[in-house]
């Protein structure tokens, strides 16, 4: 049986910009299961860490406003509860992984101490030395060799693989119900990331946490996730599990960004025909189309999408298939 | 020497020193690039993959002595560039063109794109006349993609990544080189735009037989795109194939390893993952013998010794390694 232990409803962010008001992300659904991974995949400005950072409150506001939906974590309505409840589950129970290890260490601390900080925040009853302990098991669990002598060694004195690894260490810390990586990997080298990625499976495995994980990187996704969803422009055009999302698309954006990838498969042999592109851009949140959002890079647009409608609804076409598109590839 | 090689590279290297004591002396030197040699054929595309730090860069830049190479030859269509004064240099450099990385940082904001295509012309003297000038703009507009009308007169930042990306490949072509040094051209991308880029770079190769360098670090775009890969790890080139052989049967661990951590996009995809342990060392203090062996699961006593000679696995295909993959493995 699976657990629930978060869900998104309707969520909508506003961004008040001296262009004016900006929806960055409208109406967003998802679930988070214990022990699962769910993926938000989609390309730069289509709100998938705005969504996350909602789940976090830390949303700047201003300029930043949620102006809609719940996010429901164990019964709780996260968007109602005070700064200071709100405060005790960010970094507690809910933890985030940032893209980029350089600039989220502070770099006068020593890795050490910035673990230790969410100890100290969180879990107060410990002893100084109960503390310290546990902050060497950390790096050692995230697999930083040597933690002993690592603990008193600052930011810079480490690669980027070994930086990001003590961010997993300091979100993991109180072992948390839900994990959000925000793109850990992409900032990496491949071999590092084939080492977090394992390592992430790994912790998840002896943890049993939920992982909420952002990438644009399909080949991710299919590793990594059980279920995916995929964002443009604000809004879950498609969301299924990860086979399905991969063997029928059914949304156009989806099946091109599968097949925009270059293909490579090192046992069949190398395809040389030209690569399948998505056709134009990503439209200015400014400037939106009225109707479907994709309409302008979709090769199955009919004049139904470009009326003066509003945006397909996300709609169950097949179990646990949802699409937002009003002429889907079935 | 065939005639058909455009580009040949004899035992580059670029050290560069490091400073420090009390009067700035040079106490030791990082070795970026070390003894590469390799040849491109006119019309094909020579890719370089690595890991960051590995030195591809470094190398693009010094044959084109954006950074002056420490010694080596360069050797352009019979010319060893690397020889040339700074005025010769110029004059080669329309032959040799580069595309960077970041699309955002390589383009002046306070100019126009007419006035970005037009400053490469206008440096080499290309057009006398005005109006061959701006018929010559129009044309690279259309070349690589952005017709609209007043292009020309807009700024960088009115135009997305992937277009801004496109006016960096027109500048390059302005001057009509052969050969085009491609830094990471595509990695600052989106997916989607990705492939509009690369299909792009591959159409324009085709219809000007241009010759390209192709530095990156996504081995699926360089398989893509290349006649022959090169793969560097250190600032040395530790295997050299024909890409049809070096994606059907690489030889080096190194190569396998960063094969095999590419994530493919199929779920449930079942395949004997290399895990590398470890980092990549510090080029500073690089490891005795081959630099990889602290990471290798293949290492033995005498890859903590010597360097490893390359080994010719076909004419087309060498690599430097003692202890090769075997078929099959």
């Amino acid at each position: 049986m699976k657990e629930k232990i978060l869900q998104v409803k309707n969520l909508q962010v506003q961004f008040n910009t001296d262009r004016g008001p900006v929806i960055a992300v409208k109406g967003v659904d998802f679930e988070v299961y214990k022990g699962k991974t769910i993926g938000i995949v989609g390309e730069s400005g289509s709100g998938k860490s705005v969504s996350a950072l909602s789940i976090m409150r830390l949303i700047p506001d201003p300029p930043g406003k949620i102006i809609a939906g719940e996010i429901e974590y164990r019964g709780k309505n996260l968007l109602k509860i005070s700064l200071g409840e709100m405060r005790k589950i960010r970094g507690n129970k809910i933890a985030m992984i940032f893209q980029e290890p350089m600039t989220s260490l502070n770099p006068v601390f020593t890795v050490g101490n910035q673990v230790r900080e969410v100890l100290e925040l969180h879990q107060p009853n410990l002893s100084k030395k109960e503390k310290e302990e546990k902050t060497i098991d950390m790096l050692r669990l995230v697999g930083i060799p040597s933690p002993e002598r690592r603990v008193n060694e600052y930011p810079h004195q480490l690669s980027g693989g070994m930086r990001q690894r003590v961010m997993i260490a300091m979100a993991l810390a109180c072992e948390p119900d839900i994990l959000i990586a925000d793109e850990p990997t992409t900032a990496l080298d491949v071999t590092i990331q084939a080492q977090i990625l394992e390592l992430m499976k790994k912790l998840q495995n002896e943890l049993g946490m939920g992982i909420i994980f952002i990438t644009h990187d399909l080949g991710v996704v299919a590793e990594m996730c059980h279920e995916v969803s995929v964002m443009y422009c604000g809004r879950v055009v498609e969301q299924a599990d990860v086979n399905t999302i991969f063997s029928r698309p059914l949304h156009p954006y989806t099946k091109g960004l599968i097949e925009s990838i270059p293909s490579f498969d090192s046992t069949t042999g190398r395809t040389k025909e030209r690569l399948k592109t998505i056709e134009g851009m990503v439209p200015s949140m400014f400037a939106l189309p009225p109707g479907c959002s994709f309409q302008d890079r979709c090769a199955y647009a009919t004049d139904h999408c470009r009326g003066p409608r509003k945006n397909p609804p996300l709609e169950e076409l097949e179990p646990g298939h949802f699409v937002a598109c009003f002429n889907p590839l079935i | 020497m065939s005639s058909d090689v455009l580009l040949e590279i004899k035992n580059l290297n670029k050290k560069f020193p490091i400073k420090g004591g009390f009067f700035g002396r040079e106490v030791a030197a990082v070795s970026a690039v070390n003894n590469v040699s390799f040849q491109i054929k006119k019309g094909e595309t020579l890719g370089l993959v690595g890991e960051s730090g590995c030195g591809k860069t470094t190398l693009g830049r010094s044959i084109l002595r954006l950074i002056e190479p420490t010694s080596g030859q360069v050797i352009f269509d019979g010319t060893d560039v690397t020889k040339l004064n700074a005025g010769d240099m110029r004059a080669m450099r329309r032959r040799m063109q580069i595309i960077f990385q970041d699309p955002y940082a390589s383009l002046n904001p306070r100019m126009t794109i007419g006035n970005i295509l037009a400053e490469p012309m206008d440096i080499h003297d290309l057009f006398t006349n005005k109006v061959d000038r701006s018929k010559r703009l129009k044309q690279l507009l259309n070349q690589v993609g952005l017709s609209s009308r007043d292009t020309l007169n807009k700024y960088p930042h009115e135009f997305s990544g992937g277009q801004r990306q496109r006016i960096c490949i027109a500048r390059a072509l302005a001057v009509e080189p052969d050969f085009i040094v491609c830094d990471e051209p595509v990695s600052a991308l989106d997916v989607s735009v990705q492939a509009q880029v690369i299909n792009l770079l591959m159409d324009l190769q085709k219809e000007l037989k241009l010759t390209y360098l192709f530095i990156a670090h996504d081995l699926k775009v360089v398989e893509y795109i290349s006649t022959e890969v090169a793969v560097m790890y250190l600032g040395t080139v530790v295997e050299k194939a024909s890409a049809q052989e070096l994606y059907g049967d690489c030889k080096h661990p190194y190569t396998k390893a960063l094969f095999s951590a590419i994530p493919v996009p199929k779920p449930g995809h079942k395949k004997g993952r290399i895990i590398l342990e470890g980092d990549i060392p510090s080029p500073m203090n690089p490891p005795s013998g081959c630099h990889f062996h602290p990471r290798c699961w293949k290492a033995t006593e005498i890859c903590t010794r010597i360097y490893p000679e390359a080994t010719p696995q076909t004419p087309t295909h060498d690599f430097k390694c003692y202890h090769p993959i075997q078929k099959g493995e």
